[in-house]
């Protein structure tokens, strides 16, 4: 991620007041900074790299030689970007839910009687610098996808707790700009949401119409008896997501998947579709999709072309201003620079 | 005081809900980003069909027919080729290597497809009711009428549907077609022949007086023989569609290639270009009555198929 923090995060944000503990005494300051430096960067690095050779051991269909193989074939650098490419969306989704639920638990807590111990994400947030929140939604921004990016208004008003008076003192102007907004807001969402409604698509109307009224009244402490069952059980479910959602990441192929056709004699042709782990002088080595190694030597390869795989075909036929809602901002962006998709004959049929 | 209070409350109430919503709501599109897609794919479509896995697709095509369908230099060319070409193409069998052609006669087209000798026809083929009981149809991808063409000499003698019918006026045409059909309807002796290749040749040699058939098919054989043949515009009133023919077991197929026509619709509409219109122009455009303004007709029936190209800006 190029937003990692060239600091360690070791202030309190301004504003915050000092955190009530009822734990052991508190360390020394230098000594916890140490520490939280120490364990960030080891999450930093750690996590992607443990993550990216679990998926080159999935990668491999389980095989030891074959994880072997890739391993002494995939580059730290390629393996690390091709996690990060395919982990983006799930990272800002967590930090995002860390922030948006910490600030509201933050608040919250604040109207509490002292003694009470903090809950883990209202500490977290006390001690992350607000320009890697920002960053946080900003990553989030563009990759999420768009369907769910109006999720993203509320979480941000609620991370940063902009409550409505925020737009102006007094009510009439206050409505007023809130109007306009929400008017703005539909002509750029309305033609998806009646075309949604036409499909039967409820889930994506209601995704898509629901959160900025939410952003309304999100802010604001939570009533006492609801604060602490909901810290305990947001937490659990936040691990829950990341341990749902990495799956799939884990088993996201880290090789482009290709059709390459081999003539093994002359006028024997044969379809091989598969990732390619590597070419030499000599031969080119295939990973087949079904699974198993091929070596077929260069100079029998007569064709070979990129396809996409079948996680990629989209879910639904809608559009927000011609941007499909299943790409994210930076995807819908990249159609624009290259707008002609074109699936080779070959992908559709060799399996 | 206690309006204050009071307030205070129904606020914490509020955000109590939008935060319990806002977590519904994530949850529901995390669910939403795990299920199966609600639309069927082409993949998914083509599983379905029997072509899946075929090392070749193997397509009736027409090898007698100038401009639609035929052979030269043991090469196929013609407008029909060129649209089976495109949906072979779509279907996953690119190149020639991948493609069987198999010359069929007008008759043969329909036990071609029942017996299995061929997976699609594309050669002139019109979509009639009588026909659909027999096989699918996908398209149509072209709309031609009926005419008649004759021996320039008789341009002046052959001018309404009354003169085919008179005493001496020998009329021909190939037999299972619909022109057939249409022709007995309107109480015309015909000289039934297997191609309306027959026919021209036979007019050439001085059997017969007149050819009767799709527009499209004479345009191909004026084509031929410019100087010798002339084109009749007669009022039959019957349009005939053009269309793909799928073996009536196979309504994946036939969904495939309604999609694909319908793909080459849409782009022809959003740019002005698209492989019907190539098409087109490279064979039987320059020969029909001109018009600027030719499009590819809307295919009927398209099912709504998601496809990796989708995302793609429009």
């Amino acid at each position: 991620m190029t937003t990692a923090p060239a600091a360690p995060p070791d202030s309190t944000p301004a504003g915050s007041t000092p955190a009530v503990r009822t734990g052991p005494p508190p360390a020394d300051p230098a000594e916890r900074r140490a520490r939280a430096t120490q364990s960030f960067w080891t999450a930093v690095v750690g996590v992607p790299a443990v993550f990216s050779v679990l998926r080159l051991g999935v990668e491999a269909g389980g095989e030891l030689q074959t994880t072997l193989l890739l391993v002494s074939n995939v580059g730290t650098v390629n393996l690390l970007a091709g996690f990060l490419t395919t982990a983006a969306a799930l990272l800002s989704t967590a930090l995002v839910a860390v922030f948006a639920l910490g600030a509201v638990l933050r608040v919250s807590v604040e109207r509490m009687p002292p003694g009470i111990r903090r809950p883990l994400f209202a500490r977290w947030v006390d001690i992350t610098p607000a320009w890697f929140a920002v960053a946080s939604f900003l990553l989030a921004l563009v990759t999420w996808r768009l369907l769910y990016l109006p999720l993203l208004l509320p979480a941000f008003v609620a991370a940063f707790q902009l409550d409505p008076g925020r737009l102006h003192e007094k009510r009439v102007p206050r409505i007023l700009l809130l109007a306009v907004g929400f008017a703005g807001y539909l002509w750029l969402l309305g033609p998806t949401v009646l075309d949604a409604g036409r499909q039967g698509e409820v889930l994506a109307v209601v995704l898509l119409v629901v959160p900025p009224v939410l952003a309304l009244f999100v802010t604001g402490p939570l009533p006492a008896a609801v604060t602490r069952p909901l810290a305990s059980v947001t937490e659990a479910a936040v691990l829950a997501m990341l341990v749902w959602a990495a799956l799939p990441v884990i088993s996201t192929p880290v090789l482009p998947l290709t059709v390459t056709t081999v003539e093994s004699a002359p006028g024997v042709t044969e379809d091989i579709r598969g990732h390619v782990v590597t070419v030499d002088d000599v031969s080119m080595v295939l990973l087949q999709e079904r699974g198993g190694v091929r070596y077929v030597p260069v100079d029998q390869v007569r064709a070979q072309v990129l396809c996409p795989s079948e996680e990629e075909l989209p879910r639904r036929q809608l559009r927000v201003r011609d941007f499909h809602v299943e790409d994210s901002l930076l995807e819908g962006l990249g159609r624009r620079v290259r707008p002609v998709y074109r699936i080779d004959a070959a992908c559709r049929t060799v399996t | 005081m206690s309006e204050v209070f009071s307030r205070r409350r129904l606020r914490s109430l509020a955000t109590t809900l939008a935060v319990a919503l806002m977590l519904t709501l994530a949850a529901a599109a995390g669910c939403d980003n795990h299920r199966e897609p609600p639309l069927p794919s082409v993949l998914d479509k083509l599983h379905e069909s029997h072509v899946d896995g075929q090392a070749k697709l193997k397509i009736g095509v027409s090898e007698t027919e100038p401009l639609m369908g035929e052979l030269r230099n043991g090469v196929h060319v013609g407008f029909d080729v060129e649209i089976a070409r495109y949906i072979a193409t779509s279907l996953g069998f690119g190149g020639e290597q991948r493609i069987q052609w198999v010359a069929l006669a007008t008759e043969e087209r329909i036990p071609a497809l029942q017996s299995g000798t061929v997976d699609m026809v594309v050669s002139s083929f019109s979509m009639t009711e009588e026909r659909e009981k027999l096989v699918r149809f996908a398209g149509p991808y072209l709309v031609t009428q009926q005419e008649a063409m004759v021996p320039t000499r008789l341009r002046d003698q052959v001018r309404t549907i009354e003169d085919l019918r008179r005493p001496g006026l020998k009329v021909c045409t190939s037999g299972g077609s619909t022109t057939e059909a249409e022709l007995e309807k309107h109480q015309v002796q015909t000289y039934v022949v297997k191609t309306v290749g027959d026919c021209v040749q036979g007019i050439r040699k001085g059997r017969y007086d007149v050819v009767s058939s799709d527009e499209t098919i004479l345009a191909g054989y004026r084509s031929q023989y410019p100087t010798e043949f002339e084109i009749v515009d007669l009022p039959f009133g019957t349009s005939e569609l053009l269309g793909v023919g799928v073996p009536i077991g196979d309504p994946a197929l036939r969904d495939l290639v309604a999609f694909f026509l319908q793909k080459s619709y849409l782009e022809g509409r959003a740019r002005g270009s698209s492989p019907w219109l190539s098409a087109y122009n490279r064979t039987i455009g320059p020969w029909l009555k001109p018009d600027p303004d030719k499009s590819q007709p809307q295919p009927l029936d398209v099912p709504k198929l998601v496809d990796f190209d989708d995302k793609a800006p429009r």
